[in-house]
């Protein structure tokens, strides 16, 4: 995947593009707004990690003119934002104005390339109807499952189940919006209902390493993939 | 020195004025109308004194005297209240009839209208008298006619009472519209005075002048300038910090990344040691300058905006980064969310969840079990961690909540800030806050239980 860091801090943006890379992306690095304005113009990336903290033209103005530019026709670029500032509305006015994730400096390596992941994987759903998370495949036009190449049986329940969790991997889903994804017209769902869905879920998925795990009085998280 | 009231001021001002008023006032009334009161008094004893006169007879000797019936002299002398005194005397001044001793007038009083009315003594009491002249055959001799003065006083006081009365309803009227004038008059500084108490500390807006009377324009202006540049000083302190943070986060940044990519090489293990302590000294300075600049935000004056918040999202928005602590650290962490409306700072009730959280997580056991819960009790909005843990000893609950405290013999690394950091965004969004053992806790592992307590709203 091809990867843009604006980032003005040379020891940050040298260490984030060593560590993207060793996860098997091609990185950029800007440490100017209009810099990168220009480049996400010219070239197209797969994910753009943005500085709120930029000088000259700062990461709100780049986020809106990346916004601003016309509409990609892989999908909207994703966009990650670091910001060092603590006061909340810039992480409102960060999402608000199309960030789709954000991160506050100081932040651990491995919760960076989690996010990364995550937003890589998400826009690649938006382009392709086949969802990857390790030995599971979805493809959702045909509507069948494989687990490790093999055919997998999931209800019609489980499937809808197991598309929510895999569209937020690594992020607790509660089980009131799991209710309200699943749910058709006129069905009534209880919580108990869906606590049956996962744990066949569980007892499908989790022989090949794929954990689903219960936050307790609040819903449920598809972990990432560790291997078996 | 005591505060001075102004209404009190105006009223002591007003009252002597008032009082000399008052006075004048009676007095003007009173000697015009007891002139006419006296005139007509002395005009009975007048007329007594006429009717006396026309009993003089002039004797065969060639002496005078008075040959009045017993009857007339009853009728004469019978009043209510005073007592009536005649005396005749003859052309040469020689009493003839009457009450003896009764003084004549003073030699140097004129007469008016051919009467002598005036003020004297007899028996002891004070009398009014009139001369008034009578024949005594051919010779001209006088008949004093004297009275007590019961009725005269009586007459006075009642006049007096009667020019006071309305001059007292004045006066009494006077001070009731001073007192509740200058109250009414006050009204819209007390009404000021009210909205800047009902003020929370953080709110800098100006005040309204527009309802304000033009007479407190000039305090308002005067407060709104003050306002004004303390709020100016509040957004400088705010950029100052967001400064602050920005540019201690980022380099922050850059050495935890390099850290962590140095770690993720084959190194001798004596160097993977030190850096090891490297990576951990960083994430706790990183942890520690949030904390002090959650401290520093939370600082009266500082304060950000106060919006209507339901804890229950707060917590949900935050679930995320803390389920992953608590994975890391083989700690189970549950909740049990309930709508939970208050008037708050996002950022800073953030930070206060986020630090017991972290306590909670950082301090517990592995396989230990952690509750954040939300809610309301009753009409109060609560949010409460609490963990199965080893909990805190009674005696360190007050202390632990102090800047810099630990628990003497607390692993880990801690900067004793994060419950100091609770208390003041408690106490700064006017909550309590209380630390108990967990409901579910034994003598072995009592746990903890922190509870933030909202005030009604």
């Amino acid at each position: 995947m091809r990867l843009l860091i604006v980032e003005d801090d040379a020891p940050l943006a040298s260490g984030l593009r060593r560590i993207l890379e060793a996860e098997g992306h091609a990185v950029d690095v800007t440490s100017r707004g209009e810099q990168a304005v220009l480049a996400a113009a010219q070239e197209r990336f797969d994910l753009v990690i943005l500085d709120i903290g930029l000088p000259q033209m700062d990461g709100f103005e780049v986020l809106r003119r990346l916004r601003a530019g016309s509409p990609d026709k892989n999908g909207p670029l994703p966009v990650l934002v670091l910001t060092a500032r603590d006061a909340i509305d810039d992480r409102v006015r960060g999402l608000d104005l199309g960030a789709d994730d954000y991160m506050v400096k100081p932040f651990a390596m491995p919760e960076l390339t989690a996010r990364v992941r995550a937003l890589l994987r998400r826009s690649q759903a938006h382009g392709g109807p086949r969802i990857v998370h390790g030995p599971l495949a979805l493809d959702t036009v045909a509507r069948r499952a494989f687990l490790k190449s093999e055919p997998l049986e999931l209800a019609a329940r489980e499937w809808a189940v197991l598309e929510v969790l895999l569209g937020k991997v690594e992020k607790i889903v509660s089980k009131e919006a799991i209710i309200q994804a699943v749910a058709g017209w006129g069905d009534d769902l209880s919580p108990n209902a869906i606590e049956v869905y996962v744990s066949r879920l569980r007892s499908k998925l989790e022989p090949a390493g794929i954990k689903i795990r219960t936050v307790r009085g609040f819903g449920y998280m598809l972990e990432e993939y560790k291997g078996a | 020195m005591a505060a001075r009231s102004l209404r009190a001021h105006l009223l002591r001002m007003l009252l002597l004025p008032i009082g000399a008023l008052l006075v004048l006032g009676a007095l003007v009334a009173y000697y015009p109308s007891i002139e006419p009161a006296t005139l007509a008094y002395d005009q009975g004893l007048i007329d007594a004194g006429i009717s006396l006169g026309t009993y003089i007879r002039t004797g065969d000797a060639g002496g005078y005297r008075l040959e009045l019936p017993s009857a007339v002299d009853q009728v004469l002398r019978r009043d209510s209240y005073d007592s009536v005194y005649y005396r005749v005397l003859g052309p040469d001044g020689e009493p003839i009839a009457g009450d003896e001793g009764l003084p004549g007038p003073p030699p140097e009083r004129e007469a008016r209208d051919g009467f002598i009315s005036y003020d004297t003594a007899y028996k002891g009491q004070k009398v009014r008298a009139v001369a008034v002249p009578a024949k005594c055959g051919d010779a001209a001799c006088s008949v004093v006619v004297a009275e007590t003065t019961v009725k005269r006083r009586r007459m006075a006081r009642d006049i007096l009472f009667s020019s006071l009365l309305p001059e007292m309803l004045i006066a009494i009227a006077t001070v009731l519209i001073v007192w509740f004038g200058v109250k009414r008059g006050l009204g819209p500084l007390a009404r000021l005075s009210d909205e800047i108490k009902a003020r929370s500390p953080g709110d800098l807006r100006p005040i309204a002048a527009a309802d304000t009377p033009e007479e407190t324009r000039p305090l308002v202006s005067a407060l709104n300038g003050l306002l004004d540049e303390v709020a100016q000083a509040s957004r400088n302190q705010q950029r100052f910090l967001a400064n602050a943070a920005h540019q201690l986060r980022t380099p922050l940044a850059g050495l935890q990344a390099h850290t962590e990519l140095a770690l993720a090489k084959p190194l001798p293990p004596e160097v993977r040691a030190e850096l090891e302590q490297v990576h951990q000294a960083t994430i706790r300075t990183a942890r520690l300058a949030n904390q002090l600049l959650a401290l520093a935000r939370a600082e009266p004056g500082a304060r950000g905006n106060a919006a209507e918040l339901n804890l229950k999202a707060l917590a949900e928005s935050e679930a995320d980064g803390w389920v992953h602590q608590a994975l890391a650290r083989d700690v189970d962490l549950g909740f049990e969310l309930d709508w939970a409306p208050v008037q708050g700072d996002a950022f800073l009730l953030r930070e206060a969840l986020a630090n017991l959280v972290h306590n909670a997580i950082e301090y517990s056991p592995r396989g230990a079990r952690i509750t954040v819960r939300t809610g309301r009790n009753g009409t109060h909005s609560f949010l409460e961690v609490e963990d199965d843990g080893p909990g805190i000893p009674l005696p360190e609950r007050e202390r632990v909540l102090e800047r810099f405290y630990r628990v003497p013999g607390t692993p880990g690394t801690g900067s004793g800030l994060g419950l100091a950091i609770v208390r003041e965004i408690a106490a700064g969004h006017g909550a309590t806050i209380s630390i108990t053992d967990a409901t579910g806790g034994s003598s072995a592992t009592r746990g903890c239980r922190v509870a933030i307590t909202f005030p009604h709203g």
